[in-house]
């Protein structure tokens, strides 16, 4: 018998069409995916969600006061109070910032938004209590609100940075804060004693998680931290016209 | 006439755990632009992993990396079971994709504290697949050997 030539398996375009097919598949159903997934337009104007926003908070009456006085917008005596608990390493918080801002103009002095550090430890958020710490200081120079913005418009950058204490410097230097004081304030006792009560305001009322918004004592649901969420529940209030169930504070000072 | 060796069954199984993987990945890529906001919880859980920033890699989703690595693999793999010599550089490509994978393990069990299953599978299918590879090089019988009759 004649010895057959060795056959080598030719090489073939059928591969390459079904590399080229998969391709396209895959593209296509994750192009699907996202698409099909991505909220409508206009998402701010969604119906509030109230399901979940009547849940009392664990302890209003008797949680710790936090902060005295507290860092607040609006009017001081104002019966509605708006009281956020958030994390500046927490990207939700980040994301709720327009939410509350556009909230705090668009209330003006009829609520009282205070604002309260909650910074969570878990390893990923381990510089969020040096972030507390930083804007309790800006605080202390008048600039609260504007660094606090600082921080979570930037807080990839600075989240991400390992001289972060030096980017906060910059913030400082750019609000027109003296660096010096504001390096100091930050390490000093009164800013970690601010946060710290701020804390044990939070854990008082039951908060595990970043941003926790209560509306006169009330939590109000995550899904319905949005401007039109927010705006149905603090009407809601200003129509009622009570008295706050939880103070945000005894005595309270303007920033 | 070519033999059905053991190695062709190993690129067909690359292929398979591949496929899973690419699904995975493109799951997790499709998540990474969909998801909508979570709140950050003391809790641990598998937004905590995919919202945190080790989620990207210079602005680009760690999934869609994977998703194009379990492409390659799969490519490389189907390549390789038609005759083309592509099987080294699977190698090359899987080894390097279970070293991402078990950095990434490491990232979350570390530094995030939290594991998200979907990524976990993902690790398994790059282990899987490095594991294929370690197995083929101690399978004597090559794709393309010729065979005669004699």
């Amino acid at each position: 018998m004649a010895q057959q030539a060795p056959q080598v398996k030719p090489k073939s375009s059928a591969p390459i069409i079904i590399i080229g097919v998969v391709l396209i598949a895959v593209v296509l159903i994750g192009w699907y995916m996202i698409s099909g997934s991505k909220p409508a337009q206009g998402n701010n104007n969604a119906r509030p969600t109230t399901a979940n926003a009547n849940k009392p908070a664990v302890n209003p009456a008797t949680a710790p006061p936090g902060a005295n006085p507290p860092n607040f917008a609006g009017g001081v005596n104002a019966s509605v109070v708006v009281e956020e608990f958030a994390d500046f390493q927490c990207a939700a918080c980040a994301g709720a910032n327009p939410t509350m801002n556009e909230i705090k103009s668009m209330f003006g002095s009829r609520i009282k938004f205070v604002f309260r550090n909650y910074p969570l430890a878990i390893p990923q958020h381990d510089k969020a209590y040096d972030a507390a710490t930083a804007v309790e200081a800006a605080g202390m120079q008048g600039k609260f609100w504007e660094f606090q913005s600082q921080l979570f418009n930037n807080q990839k950058e600075w989240s991400s940075n390992p001289n972060y204490k030096q980017m906060w410097n910059d913030y400082a230097k750019n609000l027109g804060l003296n660096v010096d004081k504001f390096t100091t304030d930050m390490a000093g006792l009164a800013t970690k004693g601010r946060v710290d009560a701020d804390m044990a305001r939070g854990r008082g009322l039951g908060v595990t998680s970043t941003p926790s918004v209560f509306i006169n004592g009330v939590l109000v649901d995550f899904n319905s931290m949005t401007v039109a969420g927010l705006k149905g529940l603090i009407d809601a209030e200003l129509a009622k016209g009570s008295a706050p169930s939880a103070p945000a504070a005894a005595s309270p000072a303007s920033k | 006439m070519l033999s059905m060796v053991p190695r062709t069954w190993l690129a067909i199984a690359a292929i398979v755990v591949a496929l899973a993987g690419l699904a995975d990945s493109v799951y997790l890529t499709a998540h990474h632009y969909t998801a909508e906001p979570v709140p950050c919880s003391l809790i641990e859980g598998c937004e905590m992993v995919l919202t945190s920033q080790y989620a990207e890699f210079q602005g680009i989703p760690v999934a869609l990396i994977g998703a194009l690595g379990y492409f390659i693999a799969f490519s490389l793999a189907l390549l390789t079971i038609y005759g083309y010599r592509t099987w080294p550089l699977f190698g090359i490509q899987v080894t390097i994709m279970a070293i991402v994978s078990a950095v990434l393990v490491y990232i979350q069990a570390a530094w995030i504290g939290a594991f998200c299953q979907f990524c976990l599978i993902s690790a398994a299918t790059s282990m899987l697949l490095f594991l294929i590879f370690i197995v083929s090089l101690f399978v004597r019988n090559n794709f393309v050997t010729p065979e005669t009759d004699q």
